[in-house]
């Protein structure tokens, strides 16, 4: 069984269908790349696989881990193991890192039947997620993503999916306004964190990222639909070629 | 206005005029306090209570406040254990406990402060010369009716009188416990008058309590911060729910002075504050914020000018409201900008959350300016909880029950942890951040 099958995908976002058509089918073990122009409806696939309440889904199925996707609540997808790390993350200011971090772990525990961590216990786990994706223990007493660089905010996506250690990972233009060290900290982060019992989409307008998480599919986006998939040598005949070779001849 | 109405209100003048002829014929008024209590009737007769269309209460029905019949509070007896549980750890030696405005010498404990910490009756501190022009003068002035009646039953409010480099390890927590009665309303009327002399430094801390409801607490406070001086002031109102709380705050800062104020208002029939603040000469500094949040018909209402009467004064102002049920807020903020007072720095700002239809908010900030090298900000929010934050709590698993409640516990818990208290962010959790858990969970 697959771990993702998205089928004739057609969705929305007040009233205007952006997403046209996809399916893609992904397994366990496996790290595919979107790519495509601005506009091509990326994101809106992001926001769908996450449950996003303002994106409508008019055609088309998801099943995941043999589930349907599309019946799931949003939370209901982060317990079953579906993670988005989103290309803006949201500031929260008065929450604590640490403790909303903690939060989302015992929901997930208490999902499971197991018992909660408490604080203690969570800060050693928290400590060695921390220094798995490069980030200064500072962080931990911060408000959620407030005041935090560009950088710090994909660094601490990158943490929440250590800490939840998901089975279907999608990153939303992680790479975009990461200056090259920050790049290869957070690739390096979301290396060691896949295996062959996840998958991984990354969703991006650069083949940069490519460069250090290297994926097995390339799958490229354009009016709302995958017109070509290919390996990983696809990305590198878009970063020579740019996009138009690929999305004329869909228009 | 029917002519029944108009009756009502006269007949509520003429009951407060009873009572105050009462208490000046009784054991409770004070010989060296009398000309003030004569004052501040007069000023109470003047300005009458007020009515719907008076400025100062454009948001605030007093109507229910007024048309009590109040007696005058007695000063217990109180439950020991009950006044020690509200003691805040850290100021275990440095407590001044009040009952229904009466100073309890056996029941506070200033002995972590030291020889410079000095806490004396008014009725003795009005020999001094300032103190006197300050209570007198401020009735000159007074326009707010509550404030007025406070100076004409004033009888036992304490000055705590700070000399000039003074500074303190710890804060000191002023304790006003209101005991109420099953039978008949109470009010009590507070009086703190708070000197700081050059360069002293002073952290306080008023916490309002009540053991029952069914009182009033008609609180006048005033801050005489001289230059150099420092106050920091984090106000705790945890009224009993069926109680009524106004209060008045003067401040008087002069040369470099600073005044940090916090207040944090847990709401009950009536709350308002009003805070009279001048910032009298160059490089004074002010801070002043509130956080709320309200359920059920819980009101709390902020009044506030501002003054900024000399160059290169700074006023910061934040509050910040979450209003459930069928609360009611208000922030009612001006400052005023003389003219002369060049390179001035104003920020006000008041967030609003709202969590049901039938919450009701009312936010007037304003601005006067007189001169015309200053930098001044003023704004307001009104929102609902935000779609975007609460969508991504729920993709990291939390329930949208726990994730609501953590949005609206940080839109206030953003402030509150800015307090440099650990005892009153804690006392704050329970008694505003609680009313949220219970409300989502």
């Amino acid at each position: 069984m697959s771990l993702l099958e998205i089928k004739d995908l057609h969705a929305g976002f007040e009233g205007t269908e952006i997403v046209k058509g996809v399916s893609l089918t992904i397994n366990a073990g496996e790290v595919h790349a979107i790519m495509g122009p601005n506009g091509s409806g990326k994101s809106t696939l992001s926001k769908v696989l996450a449950g996003h309440p303002s994106y409508v889904v008019s055609k088309g199925s998801i099943t995941y881990n043999g589930q349907d996707l599309l019946e799931m609540d949003a939370e209901e997808r982060a317990l079953a193991g579906v993670f988005l790390g989103f290309q803006y993350p949201v500031e929260i200011p008065g929450v604590n890192n640490a403790e909303f971090l903690r939060m989302a772990y015992n929901a997930k525990l208490v999902k499971q039947g197991q018992d909660e961590v408490d604080p203690l216990d969570f800060d050693e786990i928290l400590d060695e997620k921390m220094k798995m994706v490069g980030m200064d223990k500072k962080y931990k007493d911060r408000f959620l993503n407030e005041g935090f660089s560009g950088g710090e905010k994909k660094k601490n996506e990158i943490l929440q999916m250590a800490v939840l250690d998901p089975k279907l990972t999608i990153l939303d233009e992680t790479d975009s306004g990461l200056d090259i060290d920050a790049l290869k900290v957070v690739a390096q982060g979301v290396n060691k964190l896949t295996n062959e019992n996840n998958a991984l989409i990354m969703i991006t307008h650069y083949q940069r990222l490519l460069n250090y998480i290297e994926p097995q599919f390339v799958h490229v986006f354009s009016g709302g639909k995958i017109v070509k998939s290919g390996g990983k040598e696809l990305a590198h005949e878009l970063e020579a070629q740019g996009y138009d070779w690929v999305t004329a001849p869909a228009k | 206005m029917s002519g029944s109405a108009v009756e009502k209100t006269e007949s509520q003048e003429t009951a407060v005029l009873a009572l105050h002829k009462k208490f000046l014929g009784g054991e409770q008024a004070k010989a060296p306090l009398r000309s003030i209590n004569e004052a501040g009737i007069k000023r109470f007769e003047l300005l009458k209570f007020p009515h719907k269309k008076h400025e100062m209460y454009t948001f605030v029905n007093t109507h229910e406040l007024a048309g009590t019949s109040f007696e005058l509070a007695g000063e217990g007896p109180v439950d020991t254990a009950w006044v020690q549980s509200r003691i805040y750890p850290a100021c275990k030696h440095s407590v001044a406990v009040f009952v229904n405005g009466a100073f309890q010498a056996n029941l506070s404990d200033l002995s972590g402060l030291g020889d410079s910490f000095k806490i004396q009756c008014l009725s003795d501190a009005v020999v001094d010369d300032e103190i006197k022009q300050t209570l007198i003068d401020s009735l000159e002035e007074e326009n707010d009716v509550f404030a007025a009646l406070n100076s004409a039953f004033m009888h036992h409010g304490v000055l705590i009188d700070i000399p000039a480099k003074a500074t303190f390890d710890v804060p000191v927590q002023l304790l006003y416990v209101s005991t109420g009665t099953s039978s008949g309303a109470v009010v009590s009327h507070p009086r703190l008058v708070v000197r700081l002399g050059e360069m002293a430094e002073l952290k306080v801390l008023p916490v309002y309590a009540g053991t029952r409801g069914n009182y009033c607490v008609n609180a006048v406070n005033d801050f005489i911060i001289k230059d150099g001086a420092g106050v920091t002031c984090t106000q705790v109102q945890k009224d009993d729910a069926e109680s009524w709380h106004v209060s008045k705050t003067r401040v008087q800062v002069h040369r470099d002075g600073r005044l940090f104020a916090r207040n944090a208002s847990s709401g009950n029939r009536l709350t308002r504050h009003h805070y009279e603040i001048h910032l009298k000469e160059e490089g004074a500094e002010l801070l002043l914020s509130g956080a709320t949040v309200l359920v059920h018909q819980e009101q709390v209402h902020n009044f506030i000018r501002i003054h900024h009467e000399a160059p290169h004064c700074t006023s910061e102002q934040l509050f910040k409201n979450v209003i459930n049920d069928k609360g009611r807020s208000s922030v009612d903020g001006t400052v005023i900008v003389n003219k002369g007072a060049q390179l001035t720095n104003s920020n006000q700002l008041i967030n609003n959350l709202m969590l049901s239809d039938e919450a009701h908010s009312d936010n007037k900030p304003n601005l006067m300016i007189f001169a015309d090298d200053v930098k001044c900000t003023h704004g307001t929010t009104v929102g609902q909880i935000d779609e975007d934050q609460l969508f991504y709590l729920k993709t990291r698993g939390l329930s949208e029950a726990l994730a609501k409640s953590l949005l609206t516990t940080s839109f206030v818990n953003s402030l509150i942890q800015t307090i440099p208290f650990p005892d009153v962010v804690a006392d704050l959790n329970e008694i505003l951040l609680k009313k949220l858990e219970a409300k989502h969970a």
